[in-house]
């Protein structure tokens, strides 16, 4: 038996770095704030100021890896669709090229550039918390708040219900396979392959879910007892509130300075 | 003292023609062991699910008949505070797991940690459920990862945990090989031992020879057979239901053939040992 493992419950769960230790709530709010700064600003250049700190804070959190991981495809991705397509579609006086029936115009290079890096910003926050969070940290904390298990459940079991159906789909397309049916190769054969298994696949789904019901009411789920928790989060230190309390201030004033100025 | 009685109970399913339970009547008394066997189809699970509670709160369906747990008619239970009474442990070990819990050992304390058990009580009794499961090795590893058979030891040490009163087990052993359906068995005994009233439904008939008290079986939704398990497990009109005899059974009635080389019918192993040992005079 690991007792250290064991001993652990005994205490927060801390991991010793001072922005993943945050209580979630406490990065929830800065998160939130750094996703609002850019729709206020209307600027490109805040916006990728804000993606830059993203940057900042994973290599101060040492998250950089698992969030370039995802972040620089979705950003890619998403950034240049969206930058193209106002480019290309924008009208304006200041015309840059002609492609055929398309026009690309200044107004909408810089429509395209100030809406594509707004979106990659918003998503840079969510893709940043998803890798400095975990979602039962967050559930926990919500739980300490008074939201009720069951809503945490619903959103714990939901996420692993996305990885047991991918799961799942797998399984099957193996099982279509050793039944020779053709799974692979050309995109029209895997669509083929695919579509008849999402069928039985949710059904699955929801056949599982019953009885996923039943387990959880064996477990007492339902039980009138309050809570307790094996997992405990660390206490929220003066200096995490100190630190809210001057970034909500500081985004009231940024918020004021926008209405007035 | 009884703990759950059923008087002439009969049940179906919503929206079907057959009942799947007709007629039961049993008394069954706190701290036995009772074994439930039948062929497949025979109504074991909705047994279960009858002595469960799960029927009428879980599964609507049409119930006749009373069931009374310790004294008290099922339907006024409060079906929250049966999930706390009755232990259950069912065939699916994959649908068992939580879904929401990292590591083996969150999993185990997930029913006491919804039973409201203080910290450091939770964590002494899911360290006690882990060593006699010997879930040692897995308890850093995460649930939804496991194979099948550890699932269901997982889910038996999840169940086991609560330390409800009563428990109800549906094929525990499904996925598991020969020397860890002997382990399972043996802590059922050892549950039954501390005054816990077991049903289990199992198909691994030997095992239920060597630790039941009591064996009902099943046929068609209705009580065929019930009794002592010696008594029952003995009756070779079972075979005719598609009810397996234990092995011991079938080579006692085969040996007392032979110029009654024994004299009584045995139904385990070392019954049949002895009567032999006996026979031959060692």
């Amino acid at each position: 038996m690991d007792y250290q493992f064991v001993d652990s419950f005994r205490k927060p769960q801390v991991q010793h770095n001072w922005f993943l230790d945050l209580n979630p709530l406490s990065k929830l709010n800065i998160i939130i704030i750094l996703a609002i700064i850019p729709i206020l600003s209307h600027s490109w250049q805040v916006s990728v100021a804000v993606i830059t700190f993203y940057f900042v804070l994973a290599v101060a959190s040492n998250r950089l890896k698992q969030f370039s991981k995802v972040y620089v495809r979705l950003a890619l991705l998403i950034g240049s669709l969206l930058f193209i397509m106002r480019a290309m579609f924008i009208p304006g006086e200041d015309t840059l090229m002609k492609i055929g029936f398309i026009t690309i115009t200044q107004e909408g290079v810089d429509h395209g550039a100030r809406f594509a890096s707004l979106v990659v910003a918003i998503c840079g926050a969510l893709v940043f918390y998803s890798v400095a969070t975990q979602a039962r940290d967050l559930m926990l904390a919500l739980e300490k708040k008074g939201v009720p298990h069951t809503a945490t459940y619903v959103i714990l079991s939901s996420l692993q219900s996305i990885i047991d159906l991918g799961r799942m789909s797998k399984i099957i397309m193996e099982s279509q396979k050793a039944r020779g049916i053709e799974t692979e190769g050309k995109a029209m054969n895997r669509i083929k392959a695919f579509f008849p298994i999402l069928g039985p696949l949710f059904l699955g789904a929801i056949s599982n879910s019953e009885e996923k019901a039943i387990a959880m009411d064996a477990r007492a789920f339902y039980a009138p007892e309050k809570n307790t928790h094996l997992r405990e989060l660390r206490p929220v230190p003066m200096s995490e509130k100190l630190i809210l309390v001057i970034v909500n201030l500081a985004f009231i004033a940024f918020i004021v300075w926008r209405v007035i100025g | 003292m009884n703990c759950i009685t059923l008087k002439d109970v009969s049940y179906k399913y919503p929206y079907t023609e057959d009942f799947v339970l007709a007629n039961i009547n049993y008394q069954f008394e706190k701290g036995k062991f009772y074994g439930i066997i039948g062929p497949n189809g025979s109504g074991k699970t909705t047994f279960c699910n009858l002595l469960r509670g799960m029927i009428p709160h879980f599964f609507h369906g049409d119930l006749s008949g009373d069931v009374l747990i310790e004294g008290q008619d099922v339907r006024d239970w409060n079906s929250d505070l049966l999930s706390t009474k009755i232990g259950y442990i069912f065939q699916n070990p994959f649908t068992q797991i939580s879904g929401i819990k990292e590591t083996v050992f969150e999993e185990i304390a997930l029913g006491l940690e919804n039973l409201g058990v203080e910290k450091e009580e939770l964590i002494e009794r899911v360290v006690e459920v882990v060593k006699l499961l010997k879930l040692e090795k897995l308890i850093k590893k995460n649930p939804n990862n496991l194979s099948g058979g550890q699932k269901q030891r997982v889910a038996f040490a999840s169940i086991i945990a609560m330390n409800s009163d009563i428990l109800v087990i549906d094929e525990p052993t499904s996925q598991l090989d020969p020397e860890s359906t002997d382990e399972i068995f043996k802590i059922i005994n050892l549950l039954k031992e501390q005054g816990k009233t077991i049903f289990l439904v199992e198909h691994k008939i030997d095992l239920i020879a060597e630790y039941a008290d009591e064996v009902i079986v099943l046929n068609q939704g209705q009580i065929a057979r019930s009794g002592l398990t010696a008594d029952v497990l003995s009756d070779l009109s079972l075979l005719q239901m598609g009810v397996t005899l234990p092995q011991a059974t079938l080579l006692s009635y085969d040996l007392q053939k032979i110029d009654k080389a024994i004299d009584t019918i045995s139904i385990t192993k070392s019954q049949v040992k002895d009567q032999i040992m006996k026979r031959v005079g060692v």
